[in-house]
């Protein structure tokens, strides 16, 4: 795969740490984002900025004043627009080299698995665990990564989800909590979203430790992170029947 | 004996966190915790319903494994238990 001068230039910095090989196992992947809002903003933006050839970022909602204070995709002109269209434009402004796919719909049982697609991972930028569920199922189903995230004031949890081989979402948490409209500081959502995007990069690329077997958890009024072990759940109802595998593709 | 409770996130903001506290020998996981969170009217309601049971989405741990809401009245406490009790975060 051949790289545009501009695109050389773009990603000069991050090319110093992995090379040409590594930007292109970039370019050539496709992550669907599930949500444009608080999680949904830092994780798309710097997945653009990284230089993910093709994101494809699912909302149904329109941009409400009160949004403005996390999610950053959107601006004060943004209200009343739809959070795709605004995603969109804001992405492809910040990154034109990409291929943004805004895709302005609800994510439910009958459509989750067609609007994942081909994708190579989920990033769950969703606020309720219906949705996180569907999510979960689709990455069971097609063997790919689910990078969760949750957030609520101050705290913020993240881990990675690598299908027959850690806990699924359904082990960890295998009942939703109530639905809330919750409070929440826009730095809550940056943190934990910038959690998501760095596992995301670091999947790709097949480098580092991924936040597998992990729950991180964020307590951003102490600024203090620890990690709980998770393990899988032999009577999963979403994942109980997979086998587990030997070795975690680390690489795709 | 001594036992450290932990909890965290919404739990955290209502019952304070890393309580180290002595129990008498023989007491159970329910038990602790709803002495613990009687402290707080609130932080009782965010944990357990009108019945006096857990909520049905609160994660309890111990040393760092897991205990199933339903055995949580027949899980006994030891001397130095970590014993961590959370709810799932759902914003986004």
């Amino acid at each position: 795969m051949m790289f545009s001068e501009s695109e050389r230039e773009r990603y000069r910095r991050q090319m110093m740490l992995f090379g040409d090989e590594g930007q292109e196992r970039l370019k050539k992947a496709h992550i669907f984002i599930a949500g444009a809002g608080g999680l949904g903003s830092p994780v798309s933006i710097y997945l653009a900025v990284a230089g993910i050839g093709t994101i494809t970022i699912v909302d149904m909602d329109v941009v409400d004043q009160t949004n403005l204070n996390r999610q950053i995709l959107h601006c004060d002109r943004d209200i009343g627009r739809k959070k795709t269209t605004s995603a969109k434009e804001k992405l492809q402004a910040i990154n034109p080299d990409i291929t943004v796919n805004a895709i302005d719909v609800k994510i439910d049982e009958t459509n989750a698995d067609d609007l994942v697609g081909e994708a190579h991972g989920i990033v769950d930028a969703m606020d309720n665990y219906p949705t996180r569920y569907l999510l979960n199922n689709a990455a069971i189903a097609k063997g790919i990564p689910l990078f969760h995230g949750g957030i609520r004031g101050f705290y913020g949890q993240a881990t990675t989800i690598v299908p027959g081989t850690t806990p699924c979402l359904k082990c960890i948490f295998p009942k939703s909590p109530p639905k809330e409209v919750f409070p929440v500081v826009g730095v809550t959502a940056g943190f934990i979203g910038m959690v998501q995007a760095n596992e995301v990069i670091k999947f790709l690329l097949g480098i580092g430790e991924l936040l597998t077997g992990r729950l991180l958890i964020w307590d951003g009024m102490q600024a203090h992170a620890e990690e709980i072990c998770v393990e899988r759940n032999p009577a999963c109802s979403a994942c109980g029947s997979m086998v587990k595998k030997t070795t975690a593709g680390k690489k795709r | 004996m001594t036992v450290k409770i932990r909890f965290f996130a919404r739990f955290r903001e209502l019952l304070g966190t890393d309580i180290i506290t002595d129990v008498a020998a023989g007491t159970n996981f329910t038990s602790l915790i709803v002495t613990m969170a009687k402290k707080n009217p609130e932080g009782y309601a965010a944990i357990f319903d009108e019945k006096g049971a857990f909520r049905e989405y609160v994660i309890l741990m111990k040393n760092g494994k897991r205990i199933d809401i339903a055995d949580a009245a027949t899980t006994p406490v030891a001397d130095n238990d970590e014993i961590a009790v959370f709810p799932p975060v759902a914003g986004g």
